[in-house]
């Protein structure tokens, strides 16, 4: 049992949460239903659904989708993979390394690789395809979100198959079903919970993303993140800015109850 | 008596719920120097008793005394007993030699008493040589022993012992029954003893307290308990017993199984129904001719030390027996026994009662 | 059905990842080099863009700014964290228990464009002028929920008769916290010190949403150089902090290591 004593550790934490979770989520609220002036309106709300948010948020919902469905494509098969390697822990570590590097050089270095001289446009010249303008496009800013959350992707998925019984593999295999039969009917459904965690991993933050697309998409796509941004700090429509992310956080919590509070999805 | 008493129950109850009861007016005093054993299925409320001694909790009504002091209130860090935890609870992250001294640097004593300490401690409990040793590195046994060792190195005045060797094996689980007797002997503390073991109790202690249901339900030595059970819960807990109804038809005179016998108990009133027990190792095997009682053989099992026989009577009564002659299943066989293996019971007698009963009866016999 | 040949495909596979995945570091340690002053066609072999990095005085600042703020904000996160999840943990009712931890993971879930902006708001409402503070402020603010749920699991693990037996022995409640709980969790402290260091280290949005004054990140700033266009000292200074990374991550590897065997053995009996 634990000690009866009043738990005073109570008390800084509560502050902790009261100023730094609450207020701030109390302040986006109360922001969101006010103009530039200060004044009490719900101008912001009748905004966010005209054709012009709304475009802007399906079209950051999508691209969020495609980073997570590349990401997932990418990273299932190199979960499976580390599973059955030998030093299967140095080899995820050498996975999560290269997010350990700031993710601004990472997206520096891309402009470097994807530039109309770069790494990119030389392997495409001598394939005989000629250059192409590869920075500030669509597929630029997929593959350079997809490269940046793949090892967020990785690790749940690697946790989930680790933690799986092995020897219901061999059952399978044992009762007569094929590797792809075990793969789709045992497998896959019992490391569900660490693809969840994943896609929830990279999803949300897909969603807000804001420097990637200044940076390498050039402006071409406006997320959610992006607007947000653009609010605050250029336009100063606080107000605006605010009810963006009051949608945000809607959706995000949506996805966390739809995808069932994955299991510590930071780890 | 109340003067020397070490601990003191005074009417304790313990709950967790209005209707959760842990312990229901417990009271007892324990004397300094003692091995009590308390002894019962687990949720009897034994542990809670520990607890309660320790300082882990406090009573819901009724005062526990340390010494003459009562100790409601005072938490565990100030009383002068301490605990071997049932899974030692030996801290991980430090050796041998500092979990032993982890007492002796809360009361800040100097380095050289401290190394003098502890050092004795461990050869008490035979670990010298394992002052470096990392805890993960020692086996169960060894543990244990720290953990004896952590304890006793604070002299308190009173040991607790929470079920500290259900974790091992029979063989060291034996082996250890007999250094903790000879342990309390050499310090001549008192021991509390917690465990759901039979044996282990009758084996070690000066005296058994029997707990059920969070009542006491007899303490004496184990002597007492074994041949003196007072009711049916202590007689079927403590080891092994044929249990049956009978009549108690006068004073040293008991009807059942269909015939009349003498027995060594009284003070109860004329014709009335008791319950009867008599120990399978009280009863002899002979042929039915020379038997009291006659039995049918219905299954025997060889034991190593005896063969374990099942039979009935003919008013249906099951027997167990336990020989050293093998018998034939299906065969009558005759059970002798003597008037003082017969133990007669009250239905549902407290201690209390039972102590009264034979007070009542011995004065009685003596104005005879 | 050749599992030589099953085994070739899956290495070239994890071959190709791993390829892509160090592609842009190397890519750009190898340029880091280059005497051409571009990002391609290589020309030669300097060393010019690292005298450059230390000769830029404005860049030395803002590197040690980015090292002062990890540093304190994960000092402090680590305490206030450690506080937080003792908090959490004396807690009984599984209700109150779950939905202090919600709240604890508001902020691990946020897109950091929200969390930047509502710390926005919730400074220039305060009045706290935007720059080495408020940045300072805003890191331990999303450092401590992480630095919670790294120790949480180590208390929860740890052996609760422990507190008794500490306590059997004379321990105070301080004592018991400084002399067994603190010890036993702090594998997990570690962690979560090292956890906090490196979303300090890596923040960019938050910063980017709270600095002022003309404060700035090491993020912040490559930030806005980036926008201006390729420079080969970013190149150096990358490749400096890529062996930095490497050191933390080697010494973190060895701490845990270290941290995890004894743990392990217990378990182990």
């Amino acid at each position: 049992m634990r000690s009866n004593a009043r738990n005073y550790y109570l008390i800084p934490y509560l502050a902790w949460i009261a100023l730094f979770v609450v207020a701030p989520i109390a302040l986006i609220v109360y922001y969101s239903f006010h103009d530039i002036e200060g004044g009490f309106t719900l101008d912001n709300y009748a905004k966010f659904f005209t054709p012009v948010y709304l475009k802007m948020a399906l079209s950051s919902f999508w691209y969020a989708l495609l980073i997570t469905l590349f990401s997932l494509l990418v990273a299932y098969p190199t979960a499976l993979i580390l599973t059955r390697t030998k030093h299967k822990q140095l080899w995820l570590l050498l996975i999560i390394l290269p997010s350990w590097v700031n993710l601004l050089l990472k997206a520096y270095a891309f402009i470097g690789l994807f530039g109309t001289y770069g790494l990119a446009n030389a392997l495409l010249e001598t394939i005989g395809i000629g250059r192409k303008q590869i920075l500030f496009t669509d597929f630029s800013f997929v593959f350079v979100a997809v490269y940046i959350f793949i090892p967020f992707m990785i690790l749940p998925i690697f946790n989930s198959l680790e933690e799986m019984n092995k020897s219901l593999i061999h059952a399978a295999r044992d009762l007569g079903a094929s590797a792809w039969t075990t793969f789709r009917r045992v497998i896959f459904p019992l490391t569900l919970g660490g693809v969840k965690a994943g896609c929830q991993a990279v999803f949300i933050p897909a969603l807000s993303l804001f420097m990637l697309t200044r940076l390498i998409a050039g402006n071409r796509v406006i997320t959610l993140g992006t607007a947000i941004e653009q609010h605050f700090l250029v336009t100063m429509d606080w107000g605006m800015g605010a009810t963006i992310a009051v949608f945000l956080v809607i959706i995000m919590a949506l996805i966390m109850v739809v995808t069932g509070q994955g299991r510590g999805s930071i780890r | 008596m109340k003067d020397d008493a070490i601990i003191r129950f005074d009417q304790v109850t313990m709950r967790y719920g209005p209707e959760d009861v842990v312990l229901d007016k417990v009271s007892f005093e324990l004397q300094p120097g003692k091995f009590y054993t308390l002894l019962g299925p687990s949720g009897c409320g034994k542990t809670t008793i520990l607890r309660l001694i320790a300082g882990f909790a406090d009573p819901t009504e009724g005062t526990v005394y340390i010494g003459d002091v009562p100790m409601n209130g005072v938490p565990a860090n100030k009383r002068r007993v301490n605990t071997v935890f049932q899974d030692y609870a030996l801290f991980p992250h430090l050796n041998v030699f500092e979990n032993v001294a982890f007492g002796l640097r809360i009361k800040k004593l100097k380095k050289d008493v401290i190394q003098a300490k502890v050092s004795e401690a461990l050869r008490f409990v035979n670990l010298v040589g394992y002052e470096n040793r990392k805890i993960s590195e020692m086996s169960g046994g060894q543990r244990q022993r720290v953990a004896i060792a952590r304890a006793i190195v604070n002299e308190p005045d009173v040991l607790l012992l929470d079920e500290p060797l259900s974790a091992l094996d029979l063989k060291l689980r034996t082996e250890m029954q007999v250094e903790l007797r000879e342990l309390q002997r050499r310090l001549g503390i008192t021991f509390v003893f917690v465990t759901h073991d039979q044996e282990e109790a009758l084996a070690m202690s000066d005296e058994i307290y029997v707990l059920n249901k969070g009542r006491i339900q007899q303490s004496g030595t184990p002597i007492d308990i074994y041949d003196e059970p007072i009711n049916r819960f202590v007689a079927d807990f403590i080891g092994e017993s044929n249990i049956l109804e009978g009549k108690m038809i006068r004073d040293y005179r008991v009807e059942f199984g269909g015939s009349e016998f003498d027995c060594v108990d009284g003070g109860f009133l004329p014709n009335e129904l008791v319950e009867i027990v008599i120990r399978p190792e009280d009863l002899e095997v002979v042929s039915p001719e020379e038997g009291k009682l006659k039995v049918r053989v219905e299954s025997q099992l060889f034991r190593g030390v005896h063969y374990e026989i099942v039979g009935r009577d003919r008013s249906g009564n099951r027997w167990l027996v336990h020989s050293t002659r093998s018998v034939k299943v299906g065969d009558e066989i005759g059970l002798r026994f003597g008037p003082e293996a017969i133990h007669v019971m009250r239905f549902g007698e407290t201690e209390e009662d039972f102590d009264r009963r034979l007070e009542a009866f011995a004065e009685v016999n003596h104005a005879k | 059905m050749n599992p030589a040949g099953k085994r070739s495909w899956s290495g070239l596979y994890l071959f190709v990842v791993f390829a892509i995945l160090y592609a842009p570091i190397l890519y750009l340690v190898v340029y880091s080099f280059n005497s051409g002053g571009t990002m391609h066609g290589y020309e030669g072999f300097t060393l010019e863009w690292y005298g450059e990095v230390f000769s830029d005085v404005r860049l030395l600042i803002i590197v040690l700014n980015t090292l002062v703020i990890a540093l304190f904000s994960s000092a402090i996160s680590t305490v206030l964290g450690v506080i937080g999840a003792l908090a959490i943990y004396r807690v009984r009712r599984q209700q109150s228990r779950n939905a202090l931890l919600s709240l604890n993971n508001v902020l691990i879930v946020s897109p950091d464009v929200v969390i930047g902006a509502s710390f926005l708001i919730l400074f220039t409402m305060i009045g706290l002028q935007l720059g080495f503070i408020s940045v300072l402020v805003a890191h331990i603010a999303f450092s401590v929920p992480i630095v919670v749920l790294m120790v949480l699991p180590k208390l929860q693990e740890m052996n609760p008769s422990l507190l008794d037996a500490a306590r059997d022995l004379g321990a105070s409640g301080w004592g018991v916290l400084t002399k067994v709980v603190l010890p036993v969790i702090r594998p997990g402290i570690f962690a979560g010190f090292f956890m906090a260091l490196t979303y300090s280290l890596d923040d960019f949005a938050v910063t980017f949403f709270v600095t002022g004054n003309g404060f700035s990140t090491l993020s912040v700033e490559i930030y806005s150089r980036a926008r201006q266009g390729v420079s080969l000292s970013i190149n150096a200074l990358s490749t400096l902090l890529f062996l930095v990374t490497i050191a933390l991550v080697i010494g973190y590897y060895l701490i845990s290591l270290r941290n995890s065997r004894p743990a392990e053995g217990g378990q182990n009996r």
